[in-house]
């Protein structure tokens, strides 16, 4: 991943932790979840794919990504500049440097306790 | 390593994890402080308990309820009234403090001949009140009181009354977040889905997370019985017993406060399928996009717009007035609970002002990584601190006012710091377009106080001026000011009336119609309203 690549992946990751809540619930399998889910459908979004909305579960998925789509439209102006193949890249950059932040090289000590 | 060691506690080095400073290129996986564990010996927590937790921050903001605290009266009074979580039925809750009143002789014979009888003169007393909470204490828990048989033998014997029991001892978790875990829980085991409220719009929900201070939960109920939605219940600020049994109807639980109440939203996903969508009050941008987010799952964008210009045309100018004249200015934002992430970023943002610390005293890292997440570099983010940590903090950090609450706000007066009281407020609700230009109200006054300015002097052996005019707050705030033509005429300090949410009670909304249920199929298969 060049360096372009990685200081634009950043200025989504601050985006997120600056105005969304989503990616702070409680449990590595609601992260998990809650990651992959609208991290996947503000892509497909910021694609113009389809998306499913066929479950209350995926409408709420989808309202934050729509905020999230339109914030990364506004305080990144070089969306519109990338291609879809390459806004494909960046998101899966974006999903997996969430991961690690919340999940995976999280300092969170209660991520995996059983309980809530 | 982003770990601050306070000079008072080199001698407890249990502490050493438990405070971050946010450096340069830090984040979540290099800096975030221990959480929710055990205070350790040594040093003096200023935390609540399980028991606090449970009965005076989730269960008594219900509004038409007997709170009986099983248990000596000392625990009753220490979770009475602190937090001005008013309701709307002349604030019943807020008015009396019903205790079992143990004394020696009942921890050595038992209570519950005593529990049943109080509960018993508690309906004889009030008449129109049929529903109880009873709240278990470390005495009543300790001798093994059964209280659960003692409600159920009384409901048999009283078949118009419903008892919800909330077992959450003070010694059940290390802090009153354990009291948040259990009262959640039991609520959703014991009364969610023995209530079919009237369903009146397609459009409904619970507003959950929120306790009403001072107005809050009702300021945000008005936004969205204005976009024609139904809410359902509201956990548990102004709450009904009985629409807080019916919380599985709702279509959408929008979640505030994630600590005190994400418990009971993730179990309602579980159990009935209802989506969570976490959301934040505070700021005219993340309040603007948590009313479009709610209004989006349902596809009412205009209306949900519809509020957001008027209230931003309506209050907008008046925040900005605050803002040239809070800008630059440090605070130490310590509420001790959610405030913590609601406002860290945002306060600076549409304020100016500067977070230079946050701190939890029950948090969990969860609680932690959002406020981290949001602060800027330089804050300094500490678990459970004790009073001597707070003293040091602010002589290090020397901040122009504390958002905290009375203990250690009491302790910041005497250090010739302000202080603003963000529990039980000062002169909310700080919810809302409205209430947030309150909170930059608040601190302006704060601040720019003339009463403070004079507090410095020491009579005794200052010399005190007699030359000099009375200092007013316009001669302090506005010196750096510079008034030309670029700056908005309409720009102006706070023009609200004193009491906003009282004329919100008799306010006329779009009728709704009666419903079908929706039969909407959720998560698991389970159709929910069908």
């Amino acid at each position: 991943m060049d360096d372009v690549m990685k200081d634009r992946i950043e200025q989504l990751v601050d985006f997120i932790m600056k105005w969304c809540l989503w990616q702070f619930h409680s449990r590595t399998w609601d992260r998990e979840r809650q990651n992959e889910e609208i991290l996947t459908k503000t892509m497909q979004l910021l694609c113009d794919e389809p998306l499913d909305l066929s479950t209350p579960s995926d409408r709420c998925y989808w309202v934050d990504a729509v905020y999230l789509a339109n914030g990364f439209k506004k305080t990144c102006p070089w969306l519109d500049t990338m291609d879809k193949k390459d806004i494909k890249l960046l998101m899966q950059g974006l999903k997996e440097r969430i991961d690690y932040l919340t999940i995976n090289g999280s300092l969170n000590q209660e991520l995996t306790n059983p309980l809530y | 390593m982003p770990y601050h060691t306070f000079k008072c506690s080199e001698c407890i080095p249990e502490r050493a994890m438990h405070a971050v400073i946010k450096g340069p290129g830090e984040d979540l996986t290099s800096c975030l402080p221990l959480g929710y564990l055990n205070t350790i010996p040594g040093t003096i927590s200023e935390r609540g308990c399980a028991f606090c937790g449970a009965k005076h921050v989730i269960g008594a903001p219900m509004k038409d309820v007997i709170h009986l605290c099983h248990g000596p009266v000392g625990c009753t009074y220490d979770t009475w009234h602190t937090k001005r979580y008013i309701s709307d039925n002349d604030n019943f809750q807020l008015k009396y403090a019903w205790t079992t009143d143990m004394k020696e002789k009942n921890v050595v014979f038992g209570a519950e001949k005593l529990l049943k009888q109080n509960i018993i003169d508690c309906f004889k007393a009030f008449p129109h009140i049929k529903r109880m909470s009873i709240y278990q204490t470390c005495a009543s828990a300790l001798i093994g009181d059964d209280i659960n048989a003692v409600a159920k033998k009384v409901m048999e014997e009283m078949p118009d009354v419903d008892i919800f029991v909330c077992n959450a001892p003070g010694f059940g978790g290390p802090s009153q977040s354990g009291g948040h875990h259990k009262i959640n829980i039991a609520w959703v085991d014991q009364k969610v889905g023995t209530f079919e409220p009237e369903i009146k719009s397609k459009y409904v929900i619970n507003y959950v997370g929120d306790y009403n201070i001072q107005g809050d939960a009702e300021i945000i109920v008005d936004y969205f019985q204005r976009m024609g939605i139904q809410v359902l219940s509201t956990f548990t600020g102004n709450g009904s017993y009985d629409d807080l049994r019916g919380m599985h109807l709702a279509h959408l639980n929008v979640l505030e406060c994630a600590r005190s109440a994400e418990y009971i939203c993730n179990e309602l996903r579980k159990r009935y399928g209802t989506p969570r969508l976490d959301i934040d009050g505070y700021g005219f941008e993340p309040l603007s996009a948590s009313l479009m987010k709610v209004a989006m799952f349902f596809g009412i964008e205009k209306e949900a717009q519809d509020i957001i210009d008027e209230e931003i045309a309506r209050w907008k100018p008046e925040l900005d007035w605050y803002a040239k004249r809070l800008k630059g200015k440090r605070i130490c934002l310590w509420p001790g609970g959610s405030k913590l992430w609601h406002w860290a970023h945002v306060i600076e943002e549409e304020m100016g002002v500067k977070v230079v610390s946050v701190y939890s005293k029950f948090g969990h890292q969860g609680d932690f990584e959002k406020g981290v997440a949001r602060c800027s570099e330089g804050a300094l983010a500490i678990d459970d601190p004790n009073e001597l940590e707070g003293i040091e903090a602010m002589e290090i950090l020397k901040p122009d006012c504390v958002l905290t609450g009375v203990r250690p706000g009491e302790v910041s007066k005497k250090m010739r710091i302000q202080y603003l009281n963000i529990h039980g407020y000062h002169n909310g609700p700080y919810k809302g377009f409205e209430g947030w230009v309150r909170l930059a109200r608040d601190l302006y006054n704060a601040i720019y106080s003339p009463i403070h300015q004079l507090s410095g002097l020491n009579i005794s052996k200052d010399e005190i001026p007699t030359d000099k005019g009375f200092v007013t707050r316009k001669m302090i705030s506005d010196v750096n000011i510079i008034e030309d033509g670029k700056t908005p005429i309409e720009e102006r300090p706070y023009t609200g009336e004193c009491d906003i949410v009282t004329r919100l009670r008799g306010k006329k909304y779009p009728k709704l119609e009666p419903q079908q249920p929706l039969g909407m199929v959720m998560e698991g298969g389970e159709a929910i309203n069908g």
